[in-house]
């Protein structure tokens, strides 16, 4: 049994996979991003995004509520065009509608909205899609995600309509997968499995496009990040990286009050103490900290992931130009 | 390529059945009460003024030719189909839109042309279904009070309002791939085809300004004509025909372009 930790990130492994498909080789980009703007009037929800996502990754898309994740998916599948820059996707390019259509019997899509026709079941439903693009996994993915099939989908909690979602999104075993907020209205048990899932098909060399708001899920499945904020891509990099630069959120329950000079390292950023209750962003070692904590008598300790806000507030700062390495 | 079309096709059936069965008891209705007051109609129709039957297109209310158009064809199918054929074209696009069912739909490999063309191709459920399943209704029901019905012309007063038909959902569904909000587009659909039809109806009274309901659809499409005086005019329902390609082309055009 090798140690199970927090930060034990499945991603890591995977660069001597054993899988069967060799031809998977991370590198050639399925989706490439070139200065992609979208303008409504005086607002701009993607202003010169720029990046491209490998084969057989899984990209994180990161972002707060309303930052332009969705209008990214959007263009990219043609539903909205471009005001400037371009995108292909597996190829095609999105302003040439004929190839987009195409290469969409090799892409699935899991919206953030899911608009089904709710009067159907939730078999007559996947029997639709099924006729436009086929449906060889359906049966396995049924066996993961469980949503009833023989109900009619308006009767559906949001759980069971992001599985019936996910379940149309993947049974067509398409090349690249585009998911926008996959696991949001998934319970935790159901969000693992998706989890798991993805990881399962990056193995198998699938490409999966992941938006999320929720840095842990992003960290948890993602091999790369993208980081989007008002419409600009404002990071690129591994998700190691990230994390190295995110740092852990601490809090700290001391017995009593210790002399706050002799509590706190250079590692620490942005304390909060109040009375015998210490928070931090720690960005050094995890073992340096823990070794730091013992010397003190701590009643409880929570380390935990920061938020993406402190991220940005930390590393990028306020202002809103896009750093050096956005591809 | 065709499951948007049976998906279509099956959310149209409900629809259909519900018209039928109205037609039915409408025209249960009618016939029922033609033996009665057939005798009256002579003095009915001194009773009123004249532009009430210019109005309605009515003429000769003593035969049950003259009678179903005016009860049956003038008003339920002429105005009240029409609107419903409106209102189910402006819900064609604008309601996928708005619910983001489009988005599904669109991430298949179909092209929006065929998603426009099949959703409007559904329509041929209520087309037949109503085309096919009121004349049988009518027919049997003159038959039933002892009247014949000239069956040649009853097909024909429902082969040429297809066209007529057509023209009233494509007014629907160009205003439905170009208004985003269903109710929006729903609302203005009826109402436009209601107003064409009130103008054609009202420009028919002055000979001066008859030629204002040349625009409407309805203008195209003389159910008393065909009934009472077996005059089928084909010229006028190719007019809709080609009117209603139109407006299916133009609402491609616009569909292909926008953004969803």
């Amino acid at each position: 049994m090798r140690p199970q930790t927090d930060a034990d990130d499945p991603a890591a492994e995977t660069g001597s996979t054993t899988e069967s498909d060799p031809e998977s080789a991370r590198g050639s980009a399925v989706i490439s991003i070139d200065g992609l703007t979208k303008r409504y009037g005086d607002v701009t929800a993607n202003d010169g995004v720029t990046f491209d996502v490998g084969a057989g990754e899984i990209f994180g898309y990161l972002g707060p509520n309303g930052a332009g994740k969705t209008t990214t998916i959007r263009l990219l599948l043609g539903l909205i065009k471009p005001t400037a820059g371009t995108a292909t996707v597996l190829g095609a390019d999105v302003r040439d509608r004929r190839a987009l259509t195409e290469v969409k019997s090799d892409v699935g899509y899991l919206p953030d909205t899911l608009g089904f026709e709710d009067r159907l079941t939730g078999r007559q439903a996947l029997d639709y899609f099924a006729r436009m693009r086929g449906d060889e996994r359906r049966e396995e993915l049924l066996e993961l995600f469980r949503p009833p099939l023989d109900k009619r989908i308006e009767t559906y909690s949001s759980g069971n309509r992001r599985m019936l979602g996910i379940v149309q999104a993947f049974m067509h075993d398409p090349q690249l997968a585009i998911l926008d907020e996959p696991t949001s209205g998934l319970d935790p048990l159901k969000q693992d499995r998706m989890h798991a899932f993805l990881e399962a098909e990056r193995d198998a060399g699938k490409t999966i496009f992941f938006s999320s708001h929720v840095l842990s899920e992003v960290q948890r499945v993602c091999d790369r990040v993208g980081i989007i904020r008002d419409g600009e891509l404002v990071a690129l990099e591994d998700i190691d990286d990230l994390l190295e630069r995110g740092g852990k959120d601490v809090r700290v329950e001391l017995a009593e009050s210790v002399d706050e000079d002799a509590f706190v390292t250079s590692e620490m950023i942005d304390v909060e103490s109040v009375e015998g209750t210490v928070r931090f962003t720690y960005t050094g070692e995890a073992g340096a900290l823990l070794e730091h904590l013992v010397r003190f008598e701590v009643v409880d300790v929570e380390i935990g992931d920061p938020q993406l806000d402190d991220i940005f507030k930390h590393y990028y700062g306020d202002e809103r130009e896009p750093l050096p390495g956005d591809g | 390529m065709t499951a948007v079309l049976r998906l279509e096709s099956r959310k149209r059936v409900r629809g259909s059945v519900i018209l039928l069965v109205v037609f039915a008891l409408l025209s249960a209705l009618y016939f029922s009460m033609f033996p009665g007051i057939q005798a009256e109609m002579d003095a009915f129709e001194e009773a009123f003024p004249e532009y009430m039957f210019d109005l309605f297109g009515i003429e000769a209310l003593h035969t049950i030719e003259g009678f179903v158009a005016a009860e049956l064809y003038a008003f339920f199918w002429s105005l009240l189909l029409a609107i419903y054929f409106a209102y189910v074209g402006a819900g064609l696009i604008a309601g996928d839109v708005q619910d983001r069912r489009m988005d599904l739909t669109l991430s298949n490999p179909v092209s929006r042309e065929s998603v426009v063309l099949q959703k409007v191709a559904a329509l041929w459920v209520p087309v037949v279904a109503l085309n096919v399943g009121v004349p049988i209704v009518v027919y049997v029901a003159a038959l039933a009070i002892g009247e014949s019905f000239d069956p040649v012309a009853l097909a024909m007063v429902h082969l040429l309002s297809i066209p007529y038909l057509l023209v009233c959902a494509g007014i629907g569904l160009v205003l439905s791939v170009f208004v985003d909000h269903v109710r929006i587009a729903r609302g203005t659909a009826l109402v436009l085809v209601f107003l064409l039809w009130l103008v054609d109806g009202v420009s028919r009274l002055d000979p001066d300004y008859e030629w204002i309901g040349d625009l409407a659809p309805s203008r195209y499409y003389d159910e008393t004509a065909i009934l009472v005086h077996e005059e089928y005019a084909f010229g006028d329902a190719g007019i809709l025909l080609a009117a209603f390609l139109v407006l299916v082309a133009v609402s491609v055009v616009i569909f292909t372009r926008r953004d969803i």
